[in-house]
């Protein structure tokens, strides 16, 4: 096919027939745009931010946290016979002694006068 | 026109009476030297809640996962065996619900506890002291309910805890 041939095949073409390339990049940077959107706003509401401990400020306390897959699960199959009964006895009184043990977010820490913002006294 | 120069005498009387109102917070009046104090040592009360911010992250993450386990890995299997081996577990099935309501609660109370804290170590507190001051008040708050969680959460543990020592006891009770 000679160049003027392509030349008078291009004059028929319309406006979008010639630059279907460009558009069709241009759609799928708007289409991956939106997709980043919707991903960022379902991270931020479903509470999976709150978690993610690989975000900029967190370095510090990263290796402190504990595998889920360390905790032993009962069988929810079998019968329940008195060996099955101490299985279980000792995983819950272990784990909910663990779940007990540190008092959570209580505390004076963030009190006016833990932080020296409190009223000065008169 | 003297009718235009009453209504703009007391657009700009109204005006004026909104500045000068004085600075609150939490609807307390704040005095001018509380004001100061606030911005002389929020940075460091900053740098304090920055620390804080990133071990409660840390602490939600692994009380998350205990919370949870304790729910999937124990409460579940247990209640789905003593279904299979048909005694009647309504009891701690009653109680395992209550749990994971309050797990829930646990996690949207510390969503909202970390929005809040978000919020206040963006401000610029230098400028906006009572901003600020406020934002942490509202801060303490949530945290304060993400440990009212918290302690529902052990007060269930323990309500199962009872439940299942009561049916042990009732199938011992059987058995023999």
């Amino acid at each position: 096919m000679s160049e003027e041939q392509l030349a008078a095949d291009k004059a028929h073409l319309s406006k979008w027939e010639q630059h279907k390339f460009l558009l069709m990049i241009g759609f799928s940077v708007v289409i991956a745009l939106f997709l980043v959107g919707v991903a960022l706003a379902l991270y931020a509401n479903s509470g999976a931010a709150q978690l993610d401990l690989s975000r900029p400020g967190y370095q510090s306390v990263r290796e402190q946290a504990v595998r889920n897959d360390m905790f032993d699960s009962f069988p929810s199959t079998g019968d329940l016979d008195q060996q099955a009964i101490e299985q279980f006895r000792k995983l819950y009184d272990e784990r909910a002694k663990q779940a007990t043990s540190v008092d959570s977010f209580g505390g004076t820490v963030m009190s006016d006068e833990a932080l020296s913002i409190s009223a000065p006294s008169q | 026109m003297k009718r235009i120069s009453g209504f703009l005498l007391v657009g700009v009387t109204v005006t004026l009476g909104l500045i000068a109102v004085p600075a609150y917070a939490e609807s307390t009046p704040m005095t001018e030297a509380h004001i100061e104090r606030i911005r002389d040592n929020c940075v460091d009360a900053q740098s304090v809640l920055t620390q804080l911010h990133a071990s409660d992250a840390l602490l939600r993450v692994n009380r998350g996962q205990l919370y949870e386990s304790i729910s999937t890995k124990l409460m579940a299997p247990f209640n789905s065996r003593v279904a299979l081996n048909k005694y009647d577990g309504s009891k701690l099935i009653e109680q395992s619900a209550t749990y994971e309501r309050q797990l829930d609660d646990f996690r949207s109370s510390y969503k909202s506890y970390d929005e809040a804290m978000t919020k206040a170590l963006k401000i610029n507190c230098v400028n906006e002291p009572v901003a600020f001051y406020d934002s942490v008040a509202d801060a303490r708050t949530k945290r304060q309910a993400v440990h009212q969680s918290t302690l529902a959460l052990q007060e269930t543990l323990q309500n199962y805890k009872d439940q299942f020592e009561t049916f042990a006891g009732t199938i011992r009770g059987k058995k023999q």
